[in-house]
């Protein structure tokens, strides 16, 4: 009995390490996405250029039907580490050894070339507040504790890379009142954390926190809803030209990723595009 | 007075096993009332037709077609029951006619415990030996496709369809076998001819059971099938079934996305409660039988 248990052991392992074969350029990309509704898939379509307009003026995500589709950042990793053709992305805080990160048109994605604004798949957390308009005493605290030392670990415990470097420590003061922050669904839970952490120092202020996407947030922010607007994503002009004023509070990477296996190294934004929208089929396409 | 407390604790008694027996109706009620309540408002405004058949899934378009998931559900379950079936009718007859008591002690404990294993347990096992060895053996691009799916579905739906089966086998009544016997037919010819006949709705009820668990099944399939929201393109490709379309964008949806989602479970339902009607209505006839 024991004999036939190390037989089969033994068969399975045979089994298994038989599959790990080499990079086939000719063979096709397999594209890993997340689901709709997912904010790491929304960010990533919109800076590769994925999500375009199409003829009636309507954002289309464009990502190919061919695409696996996996609602998570781990299975994503999973099933890129598992296939050496597979190209994904995952959170920059969520990268790990199992696979490669490309470089995006020649900047390896890491926080000093996101800070620094060379990395192109990266998007800033924006605070946006009307130029002019002086902030209540607590809304300005909050800020102030926002870009402080405390703040910006709190930032970075959430997965987003912090960008004031020697922020000065925050000091409590005794304030109180009432705190509207609203927009970027991306931003929320950020913001969720630091309204805690904050509360934790000061536990007078209240601090209500609603979503409605980043141009909500603006716009709210200009006619005075709220009194700090959050959008996942630089000003457009047209909304600097009203007055809208931004304060970067952190940086949001997306790191592409591959098996350690591919010989590719880097790729353009534009070669992002083509692949995610199968334009490009086999890495052979890509000249890699 | 020594009656009276008789009698109060046999009516207390009699309101607990009242109770038990309601909760099962209760939750069965609640979950329906709920899937309608939430499900039917979204059809106020989507055509039911539409959603039906519409081929194209862009949630966050407010374009919503299921055609592919349930084209997907029932693919996958169909190649999962026709692996299934003969494998587990098969063991059902071996277990009950030719095997002896040394192996059944193993067999027997063996099929309740792949009945036991978790789902997720069934992925992973999918994801990390199925998927990368399908994609060597048939040099595919990706592993994640139909017929990984339905292999993990197929060994999940043995124990539910072996066990039925073995337990219509064994209600088979002694004296056919006896008869065949005595009318000079071998041990396999009776067994073949006579006593699997006379199981047949018993074997075809573990049948639609196992059709059931298959189609209801999320987390295993997830891991494995790729889940692209598009029209079936083979079994070596990817697809997204009913359930885990639920699953899968449950987590963000929101508004007409999240009620879109409820619908696809108002529609799982549906297909659900018809494959048990099948089942009762199989087992109705074997009971007149």
């Amino acid at each position: 009995m024991k004999k036939h248990v190390a037989l089969f052991m033994a068969m399975v392992m045979m089994l298994t390490a038989g599959i790990a074969i080499a990079f086939n350029a000719d063979s096709e990309i397999v594209v890993v996405s997340r689901e709709e509704g997912s904010g790491t898939r929304a960010a990533f379509v919109e800076i590769t250029g994925v999500e375009a307009k199409n003829d009636k003026g309507e954002k289309v995500d464009n990502t190919t039907l061919d695409a696996e589709i996996q609602n998570a950042t781990s299975q994503v990793l999973v099933s890129v580490a598992g296939n050496e053709v597979a190209i994904g992305y995952v959170s920059l805080a969520a990268l790990n050894e199992t696979v490669k990160a490309l470089k995006v048109d020649g900047f390896e994605a890491n926080s000093e070339n996101i800070i620094a604004g060379d990395y192109p798949v990266a998007r800033p957390f924006n605070l946006v507040t009307k130029a002019g308009v002086e902030l209540s005493e607590a809304a300005a605290d909050f800020l102030a504790f926002i870009m402080s030392k405390e703040g910006q670990a709190v930032i970075n415990e959430n997965d987003a890379i912090a960008v004031v470097a020697d922020a000065p420590a925050f000091e409590a003061k005794d304030i109180e009142g009432k705190v509207v922050v609203g927009g970027s669904t991306s931003v929320e839970p950020i913001m969720g954390k630091l309204a805690e952490a904050y509360n934790a120092l000061n536990p007078k202020v209240e601090i209500e926190i609603q979503g409605g996407g980043s141009s909500t947030g603006v716009n709210q922010a200009l006619e005075g809803t709220f009194d700090i607007g959050m959008a996942s994503r630089k000003l457009k002009d047209s909304e600097v030209e009203k007055g809208a004023e931004n304060t970067v509070i952190a940086m949001d990477g997306i790191a592409v990723i591959v098996n350690p296996e591919n010989t590719c190294e880097d790729v353009s934004l534009e070669q992002l595009r083509q692949i995610f929208t199968g334009e490009v089929k086999t890495w052979a396409e890509l000249g890699k | 007075m020594k009656n009276d407390r008789k009698y109060l604790s046999e009516n207390i008694m009699r309101g607990i096993f009242l109770f038990s027996a309601c909760v099962c109706i209760i939750a069965v009620a609640m979950i329906c009332i709920f899937l309608f309540a939430n499900g039917i408002p979204f059809f106020q405004k989507h055509s039911l037709w539409s959603f039906l058949t519409g081929q194209q899934w862009s949630p966050l378009r407010e374009i919503f077609g299921i055609m592919p998931m349930i084209i997907g559900s029932f693919y996958i379950t169909i190649g999962a029951v026709l692996l299934a079936s003969p494998i587990g009718i098969l063991t059902a007859v071996f277990m009950t006619y030719f095997s002896n008591n040394r192996i059944n002690r193993v067999m027997k404990p063996a099929v309740a415990l792949l009945a036991g294993i978790p789902s997720v347990v069934y992925g992973f096992f999918g994801m990390m030996l199925l998927v990368p060895l399908t994609k060597d053996l048939l040099n595919l691009s990706s592993g994640k496709c139909v017929l990984v799916a339905s292999v993990l579905l197929a060994i999940m739906v043995l124990p539910t369809i072996i066990q039925t089966s073995a337990a219509a086998l064994s209600a088979v009544p002694g004296n056919y076998y006896e008869g065949s016997l005595a009318l000079g037919a071998t041990h396999e010819y009776s067994v073949l001819h006579v006593l699997i006949p006379a199981a047949r709705p018993g074997i075809l009820s573990g049948v639609v059971l196992g059709i059931g668990r298959a189609i209801g099944e999320t987390t295993a399939v997830i891991m494995v099938a790729g889940n692209q929201a598009r029209m079936p393109q083979g079994i070596t490709k990817g697809i997204r079934t009913l359930t885990v379309n639920i699953m899968m964008e449950m987590g963000y949806a929101a508004d007409v996305h999240r009620d879109s989602l409820i619908a696809t479970g108002v529609v799982l339902f549906v297909i659900v409660l018809c494959i048990n009607s099948i089942f009762s209505y199989i087992n109705r006839r074997r009971v007149i039988q």
